[in-house]
């Protein structure tokens, strides 16, 4: 047996090694010009994300943005030059947001696995804004994003963090203006709509059943106040009693998943019930099991026909928040006329 | 139950008279046990019911009461699940080594329930699993498919048989992995059928599964006798006039369709089928009769003990009865190899 | 290089290397030669795909420093290479299990190896939450001790193929439940996070990634081919192997070691890449018509199998790349079809 075919890949590996060094250190050269050439056009600041303070141009022009940034600087208005695809996001965005979503480049798919560092060079960035939650942001490649241009990681760890998270994002990509249009806009309904139901979910009682994330056969899940299904609804004054038993990380600390046999002890004090419906106002498996069972049909917020469907749960940016609370509008008003 | 006649340089006349009675014990115990473990599994669970309340739930059913809900509308259709569940893997795990001569095959190992997992999990995909009697049809031809497919590349040893099951196994795994990687619409189908669980099904039609399962039990105890003979070889089968092709095959159909019906049901759940006909191996020596009727009483005990640990060992909410069965069979199956060899037996 | 007259060699060649003749059978040269070929043009492919191709004269200059290329050397390069490496690695791996097993489906996924190291993984990631390096390290823990437990169990009355495989298949089996149990505990981006690791991926492999593993292959893989001769023996049988004087149950030890090394690497830091052991090797061996699982042809087709599977993983769904396991694991489903294949036709 002959060792030379391997011994021809090392001398070739060791050619190639210093090639890259070489190549590595020239890069760098004139990137640093590149860099200093564009400094000249714009200034930098320091900018706190979840990887560190960096340094980031003042007026970006050309902004990648992965993860949840991509729903939230696509309503923004950001200079959007290149997005990974983000299902996630897909059901709630406006007709106008769609044809943006769907114009614009794809530079990664869903997991970070799938992030296309060429497609990513190949656009040109000023700034990279990764939206991707925490857990799933170690498995990017930082170093070889950062050599294409500043990278900041800003991503959510509980569900209800949205709002700080998306307005760092867009603050970072420099599209404050047009954010904060619309963080008033949901300000402003928020308040109105606390103010109709005031009186109607003063001191109300609400359970929540969730269909987020992966509801094993034979549980359901629950959220409490500051989930997803909730935590709109908590801004104008619903209260979800209760807490989780068995305390975890992230939306573990506000969420549970608890087996239907322990649907009616769990939510025997409800006096409401909501539940997360589809943007088509279909059920998800997870939440149709629970609502067909006789155990839902025996629960007392049920037979008082206090039951409400929750639409756009999944929602992350304001726009999208908006549309959420219009839903929930539509869905309390029964609980005005009682 | 008649035993074969005595069999040439088989076990002398004399063993089998104890071993008679002990089997009729084994067989009474069994029932009780079986009582008891269908108690246990209607008066266990995640909600911890007064035992005041289960019998009030059974005969004097209220309706207003989430106790009774619970018992009647959860637990008891659970139960019965259970109890096909496991005596459809049992019996079928018997079979499949009477029939190959070979301790280690059971449809679990040789990827019949994975085929017949994938078979549903693609059938979802395209749209064809909407009726209960789609899932069997979509759940036996995965079945029989992955038998197939794992006979003829491994026929020839034992090793290549459970290798093959090995590979195949893993390679739906991966396929299915990647469908739900790329299409994220078929997740909460797959999911159903990714890990074997008995929960969630009380409210599917569990009636055409559970038929098929019985008819094929049936089949399996009428075929048993004949299965005796095959098992003694062919040269002596012959002599004793079993038609050996034939039982073959009707062995294989019930095989196939005791492991896709069950996997229809539940999804794929290791270890059953290889588990009881070892617990029954000493017992049953030399009877194929008694390891049928005995393995469909001891595998249901195994699932249903299984479902009820599944449904208490976390603080909140349940755990799928796969992972328990996994737990209880991989150390039995060490313990067999490690005590018995792995070619003997 | 000269045919000699003798008969029983007019099949061989003689290679003169440093000084010494080595006798090497025509055929496995031509399959040397032909995977080596095949490695250049299939690497000369992946530096030159990217989301924009680049020419020939592109890669050739960035590789003799004309043009340099941060992309082409620093992006692709280690991927390239990471491709051949690994592969080699797994083909090598595969081929030492199924010459212990004498079975053709042997692999190291048998012994629970990346079952343990997804369990090394998923507890760095959701019980101490932590970056990439430590997962490599989970990983590589994981997949070690589940190893070592296989063995161990398995271990009076030798390294029999068949004890190993069945409680293989036991630990396997029970370590599967405890990974779906760790991912239904989990945090739900933390899951997210975690099956995507599972699938496999050389997406974004940098040189300073290669340097470790790299090494502790080159070290495995020149262990193995010194053993090479020795391997050979012993699977053509205990017998023959005792009679020619080798160590049996040292001689296995040590290629299991190897083996379970040289996958564990990998997976480090690639994740689990599934089939590549388990079909190079009778890929390799049916190319080279040889008797036994020779280390060599394998160790040739795994690599370029891999480098085939991570070009098919990037181009299928361009500009979304997909994880190599997938690619893997659809090659290792038609390599059971072919082996199906071939035992229909041999009845």
């Amino acid at each position: 047996m002959t060792t030379k075919p391997m011994t021809l890949l090392r001398s070739s590996r060791l050619v190639k090694a210093s090639v890259a060094a070489a190549a590595f250190a020239l890069t760098v050269s004139v990137a640093g010009c590149g860099a200093a050439g564009q400094e000249t056009s714009g200034e930098t600041r320091q900018f706190k994300a979840d990887n560190g303070t960096v340094e980031i141009p003042q007026n970006p022009q050309r902004v990648v943005a992965t993860g949840y940034a991509v729903p939230t600087l696509i309503e923004a208005d950001a200079p959007l030059v290149g997005i990974s695809s983000w299902q996630r996001g897909e059901p709630m965005m406006s007709d106008e947001d769609m044809k943006t979503y769907q114009d614009l480049p794809r530079v990664a798919g869903e997991t970070a696995a799938e992030t296309n560092y060429e497609a990513i060079a190949e656009q040109n960035p000023d700034l990279i804004v990764i939206g991707v939650p925490k857990p799933i942001f170690q498995e990017i490649d930082t170093e070889r994003l950062e050599s294409i241009a500043p990278v900041v990681a800003i991503g959510p760890d509980v569900p209800s963090a949205w709002k700080e998270v998306s307005r760092k994002q867009a603050d970072a990509a420099g599209a404050l203006e047009r954010f904060d249009e619309g963080k008033r806009e949901y300000e402003q309904k928020a308040e109105e709509l606390k103010g109709k139901y005031a009186d109607a979910l003063d001191g109300l009682k609400l359970a929540h059943i969730g269909g987020y994330g992966e509801v094993e056969n034979g549980n359901f899940q629950r959220e409490f106040d500051g989930s997803w299904g909730t935590n709109v609804a908590n801004d104008i004054g619903a209260e979800y009693y209760g807490q989780v038993s068995e305390k975890g990380e992230g939306s573990r600390a506000v969420s549970e998943y608890p087996s239907l046999e322990q649907l009616p002890s769990a939510l025997k004090d409800a006096e409401a019930i909501t539940y997360t419906v589809n943007a088509d106002g279909s059920l998800p498996e997870a939440v149709k099991y629970v609502l067909d069972s006789n155990l839902w049909k025996n629960l007392p917020a049920v037979k008082k026909d206090m039951t409400f469907p929750v639409k756009y749960t999944e929602a992350a940016t304001y726009g999208q928040a908006t549309t959420a609370l219009e839903a929930l509008d539509e869905t309390f008003a029964p609980l005005l006329k009682k | 139950m008649s035993t074969a006649p005595t069999q040439a340089g088989s076990a002398p006349p004399t063993r089998n008279a104890p071993s008679r009675i002990g089997r009729s014990a084994v067989l009474a115990g069994g029932l009780v046990a079986l009582l008891a473990a269908i108690v246990a599994s209607i008066a266990v669970g995640a909600e911890s019911v007064p035992l005041g309340q289960i019998w009030p739930a059974l005969t004097d059913f209220d309706p207003l009461s989430g106790d009774h809900l619970v018992v009647r509308d959860i637990r008891v259709p659970r139960t019965l699940l259970g109890i096909a569940v496991g005596a459809a893997l049992a019996v079928a795990g018997a079979l499949i080594q009477t029939l190959s001569r070979n301790p280690l095959a059971e449809p679990g190992i040789l990827g019949v329930t994975h085929g017949a997992g994938f078979a549903l999990t693609l059938g979802a995909a395209l749209g064809l699993a909407g009726t209960a009697l789609g899932e069997l049809g979509l759940g036996v031809a995965g079945a029989v498919l992955a038998t197939v497919l794992v006979y003829a590349v491994g026929r020839h040893s034992t090793l290549r048989l459970l290798l093959a099951g090995v590979a195949l196994s893993a390679v739906l795994q991966g396929v299915s992995l990647g469908v739900r990687l790329t299409s994220p619409d078929t997740l909460d189908k797959y999911r159903f059928w990714s890990v074997g669980s008995l929960a969630g099904r009380e409210q599917t039609d569990l009636t055409i599964p559970l038929v098929a399962i019985a008819l094929a039990l049936v089949g399996a105890l009428l075929v048993a006798r004949s299965l005796n003979a095959v098992a003694l070889g062919e040269t002596v089968a012959h002599t004793l006039g079993a038609n050996v092709a034939r039982v073959r095959t009707v062995t294989l159909v019930l095989i196939t369709v005791l492991a896709g019906a069950a996997t229809a049901v539940a999804g794929p759940i290791l270890f059953v089928g290889l588990i009881v006909p070892h617990l029954l191996r000493r017992l049953t020596v030399g009877s194929v009769p008694w390891l049928v009727t005995l393995s469909m009483i001891v595998g249901p005990i195994l699932m249903l003990a299984a479902d009820t640990i599944s449904r208490v060992v976390l603080h909140t909410g349940e755990v799928p009865v796969a992972i328990v069965t996994a737990f209880l069979g991989g150390p039995m199956l060490i313990w067999v190899v490690r005590r018995y060899g792995a070619g003997s037996l | 290089m000269t045919t000699t007259e003798s008969p029983k060699r007019t099949a061989q060649v003689r290679v003169p290397v440093r000084g010494r003749a080595w006798w090497i059978e025509r055929r496995t040269l031509g399959v040397v030669v032909g995977c080596a070929v095949a490695m250049l043009v299939l690497g000369f492919v992946g530096l030159s795909f990217g989301s924009s191709w680049s020419t020939p004269g592109e890669v050739l200059g960035a590789l003799t420093g004309t043009q340099p290329s941060v992309v082409i050397v620093e992006w692709r390069g280690p991927r390239v290479v990471a491709a051949i490496l690994f592969g080699a690695a797994l083909g090598v791996a595969g081929a030492i299990f199924q010459n212990l097993t004498r079975n053709p489906m042997g692999s190291p996924d048998i012994i629970g190896l990346d079952a343990g190291a997804y369990t090394g993984a998923l507890l760095v990631m959701t019980v101490f939450t932590g970056a990439t390096t430590t997962v490599a390290f989970g990983s590589v823990v994981g997949g070690l001790l589940t190893a070592a437990l296989v063995y161990a169990l398995s271990r009076s009355g030798g390294l029999s193929g068949m004890r190993l495989v069945v409680i293989g298949i036991a630990v396997n089996a029970m370590v599967t439940a405890l990974n779906n149990w760790l991912v239904l505990r989990a945090e739900l981006e933390v899951a997210m996070a975690a099956v995507g690791w599972n699938s496999g991926s050389l997406n974004g492999i940098d040189w300073d990634d290669l340097i470790l593993p790299f090494s502790v292959i080159a070290v495995l893989l020149a262990l193995a081919s010194l053993r090479a001769q020795a391997l050979h023996q012993s699977a053509l049988g205990d017998a023959v192997a005792v009679a020619t004087g080798v160590g049996l149950e040292r001689q296995r030890l040590l290629m299991v070691f190897i083996g379970v090394g040289c996958t564990a690497t990998v997976t480090s830091v690639a994740g689990p890449v599934a089939f590549i052991a388990l079909a190079a090797p009778q890929i390799g061996r049916r190319l080279a018509r040889a008797p036994g699982v020779p280390l060599l042809p394998a160790a040739l087709c795994g690599a370029v199998l891999l480098q085939l599977a991570d070009l098919i993983a990037q181009m299928l769904l361009a500009p979304v790349s997909l994880p190599v396991g997938v690619v893997t694991t659809a090659i290792g489903g038609c390599y059971l079809i072919w082996l199906l294949a071939q035992e229909v036709r041999r009845r």
